[in-house]
């Protein structure tokens, strides 16, 4: 029943999608305003329709609705309610609802925000949402349809495949989806722009918001995905340049490309058309990334099935790649500006290297990661491109991108000067370079290490310089405190000292990749009940084996003790897991986190039958958390640029 | 304007070749070929040395292992042809005689295949054992990630 409901309103919501996409057109040539103003009836009617049927779907879910073959794939009698919930997205039909979903509520928030303004952009805006939502409806009615039933009705369900079985299962999907989808507003509003031929700054302005909140979106659910795969994969790693990390990983350089570049259109009225492009890749990447991680073409612990989906989405690319671009050529005359630099040591340079650098970056993942399609098709050889290619393309590009984060916000527009290098970089460079020689006499003798760490305390430097000065300058003024004038600088600045802090959380999380990318240490023995191991600081001793019943599994958990240079500091288990529903166990790794170094072990193997042993690695890899703090700090500065400012609030009063 | 628009393309350029530098450089270094046993056999003097991933079958009866060392030296075949290979580490929980499995490394100087890794074949999908099949009896972890960073 619940199943009917679902797939109905699905065919009825193509339905409004459908009139959302032909009535701006009919609009357009009868000059009737009604035509229009029924696009934010067709969004509305969508909202409403796409809600119900994954509502129905998430019922069908709780209730175990076995009749559904969907939740029979991914639930069980014994699944907590929890993690019922979260099987909407724990394979193909279901993800492609919730990506649909969070579209619907994107879409209907922005009709809703704007119902007063942008009279002629809004309805090609709705019309541009209408026709996404379209493709995913049409594909979720009848390519991959969550609904489908089966027959007869089984006892119980198959379950969820136990690596998703975690609270992060909660966050990181959903998350990416939403970055994803977010993605959408500023690709309508371009779009739209371009089909009516207002291209003025209007549609800039506004999609700048959406554009860094959908950043936020995506660095949020690429970080949480890191701290998934370190917490619960069990490798040691957070980061394996999969395929689908990849996928999800690139519409964030566009996006972040733009975000800066569109500060140089707002002041110089320059790089439209490359603004536009970013946008459209942007967006193109989040299809693109679908396509990947959904046709099964790549071999991924996160390909969920092969089928013919892959193909629906390839198709969908190209169109949208034909029209953007098309669209763009045709407005070409429209968007000519002039490429004019007064000079290449200027803001403007350094943002547009920055886009160069980031752009490059994108170029250079996007090709590790379908050569190996490529090459099969074109030349018949199977080959992989791993890890390594991408690490060794990447760290130079970024090391690049950290200096330009230091130049950028601090050195001039249009030309800077000789005083004006001098009073913004001569102390942060002085201090950096104590930085290095410090860490070379101490404690790095290898050059990328020691360059990426110098390079970093550059750009806190420049940040700290900056905003002293800057603290210093109310302090006479006002006659502040030192707090309350930093309040008032953010304040009067939000986007300023938003992106200052965005820079200190990207540079805390550099800080930890370079930590832990150089200077890990692993080992891998097996140890009798007894023995121990040392590595680095610390030692590691076999205490023994533990069996244990748990609700949904029985698991072998194997018990060190630890000690840190001599003191101790307490016991870890790491376990193995073993699920009925499942051939092989699960491992779960465990670790000891300080802002120094992480201690990761992992229990690979145990033998009950010559004695109790255990195999294991253990790895201890420096400076990892920061990764995670410089999440939260992103997280900080990028609410501090979007908070409605004090100006604006007072306006609405 | 036209020297300005030279300057772009100058700079252009200096850009692309610095960048085709990197790509190729790092490809060369890390782009790994896939070979079965026959096709290594049939070039062995040009592939030693060099990345290599070889697809095939654990040779039944030829799996040595030290648990204590963690070292394993078993044959890889195609059915025609079969190598060497030696391995220290944890292999994946599917990998045991009969089974394929995907071998990463460089062919050593000895003929003998040095690998740094290995993958055993699995199913993308999950499906839950048939009767008598239990995982009691396994004690690995069932997927082994490369190493990435």
């Amino acid at each position: 029943m619940t199943a009917t409901i679902g797939y109905a309103s699905i065919l009825l919501a193509l339905i409004f999608a459908l009139w959302g996409i032909i009535a701006p057109i009919l609009g357009a040539r009868t000059g009737q305003n009604g035509f229009f103003a029924s696009t934010r009836a067709a969004i509305t009617g969508q909202f409403i329709l796409v809600t119900l049927a994954s509502l129905s779907l998430i019922y069908a879910l709780v209730t175990t609705d076995f009749s559904v073959k969907y939740v029979f794939f991914n639930t069980t009698r014994s699944t907590p309610i929890y993690y019922r919930i979260t099987g909407l997205w724990g394979a193909l039909e279901g993800s492609l609802l919730l990506w649909e979903w969070i579209l619907i509520i994107f879409s209907g928030l922005v009709a809703w925000i704007y119902k007063d303004r942008h009279r002629e952009l809004m309805p090609w805006v709705l019309m541009i949402f209408s026709i996404v939502s379209a493709f995913f409806l049409a594909v979720i009615a009848f390519a991959s349809n969550p609904f489908e039933s089966v027959f007869p009705i089984p006892a119980d369900g198959r379950g969820l495949n136990p690596l998703l079985e975690d609270a992060n299962m909660m966050t990181h999907p959903p998350l990416l989806y939403t970055g994803f989808v977010a993605l959408t507003v500023p690709y309508a509003f371009a779009m739209a722009a371009l089909i009516i031929g207002r291209l003025d700054d209007a549609w800039i302005v506004t999609t700048r918001r959406w554009t860094l909140t959908a950043w936020f979106f995506l660095t949020m659910g690429n970080l949480v995905g890191a701290y998934w795969s370190y917490h619960v994969l069990g490798w040691g790693g957070y980061w394996a340049w999969d395929p689908v990390e990849n996928a999800a990983f690139m519409p964030w350089l566009p996006a972040t490309a733009f975000l800066h570049s569109v500060q140089v259109q707002e002041r110089k009225q320059m790089l439209k058309v490359w603004n536009l492009s970013l946008i459209i890749i942007a967006f193109s990447l989040t299809i693109f990334g679908t396509f990947l991680t959904r046709s099964g073409i790549l071999s991924s612990i996160h390909a969920f099935s092969s089928g013919p989906v892959g193909i629906i989405f390839l198709a969908f690319l190209a169109f949208i790649l034909l029209t953007s671009f098309g669209l763009l050529a045709w407005r070409s005359k429209q968007l000519r500006s002039q490429p004019e630099l007064d000079s290449l040591v200027s803001r403007e340079s350094a943002f547009l290297l920055n886009n160069v650098v980031l752009v490059s970056a994108l170029f250079t993942i996007f090709l590790g990661t379908i050569f190996p399609l490529i090459s099969e098709a074109v030349a018949g050889v199977q080959v992989s491109v791993g890890a390594p290619y991408f690490n060794s393309v990447t760290v130079p590009l970024f090391l690049l991108l950290v200096f330009l984060m230091g130049v950028g916000p601090m050195i001039a527009w249009k030309k800077a000067s000789w005083d004006n290098l001098r009073r913004n970089f001569l102390w942060p460079t002085v201090a950096s370079f104590v930085v290095a020689l410090f860490l070379f006499i101490w404690l790095v003798r290898d050059f990328l290490p020691l360059l990426g760490f110098t390079l970093l305390s550059f750009v806190v430097f420049t940040i700290l310089f900056d905003t002293t000065l800057a603290v210093r300058a109310r302090q006479r003024i006002a006659g502040e405190g030192v707090f309350s004038a930093l309040v008032t600088l953010a304040r009067r600045n939000q986007r300023r000292y938003g992106g200052l802090i965005v820079h200190l959380g990207v540079v805390l999380i550099f800080l930890g990749i370079a930590g832990s990318m150089s200077y890990s240490i692993e080992r891998e023995v097996t140890l009798q009940i007894g023995e121990g191991l040392s590595i680095g600081r610390y030692h590691i001793q076999f205490e023994g084996l533990k069996r244990s019943q748990q609700p949904t599994h029985s698991r072998v958990e194997a018990a060190f003790r630890v000690f840190n240079e001599g003191h101790e500091i307490g016991v870890l288990s790491p376990a193995l897991k073993f699920f009925p529903t499942q051939k092989s166990p699960v491992g779960r790794a465990v670790y000891r986190s300080t802002l120094i170094e992480d201690l990761y072990i992992i229990l690979s193997g145990f033998s009950e039958v010559e004695q109790n042993q255990a195999t294991l690695k253990v790895l201890v890899r420096p400076l990892l958390a920061w990764i995670w703090i410089g999440g939260f700090v992103i997280a900080l500065g990028t609410i501090v640029a979007v908070l409605p400012s004090r100006r604006k609030l007072a306006q609405r009063a | 304007m036209l020297k300005r628009n030279r300057r772009f393309i100058f700079g252009g350029i200096i850009i692309l070749a610095a960048l085709s530098y990197l790509i190729t450089g790092s490809m060369r270094e890390a782009m790994v070929y896939f070979k079965t046993p026959s096709e290594l056999m049939a070039d062995e003097g040009a592939s030693k040395g060099k990345a290599l991933r070889i697809g095939g079958m654990v040779l039944v009866g030829s799996l040595e292992k030290d648990l204590k060392k963690l070292t394993y030296r078993f044959r890889i075949t195609d059915g025609v042809e079969s190598i060497p290979v030696y391995f220290h580490g944890v292999p994946p929980d599917l990998f045991s005689e009969g089974k394929g499995a995907v071998i990463e490394g460089r062919l050593g100087e000895d003929g003998v295949f040095q690998a740094t890794t290995i993958m055993a074949k699995h199913a993308e999908e999950y499906s839950p054992p048939k009767d008598g099949e239990h995982a009691a009896t396994r004690s690995f972890v069932p997927d082994q990630k490369e190493r990435g960073r």
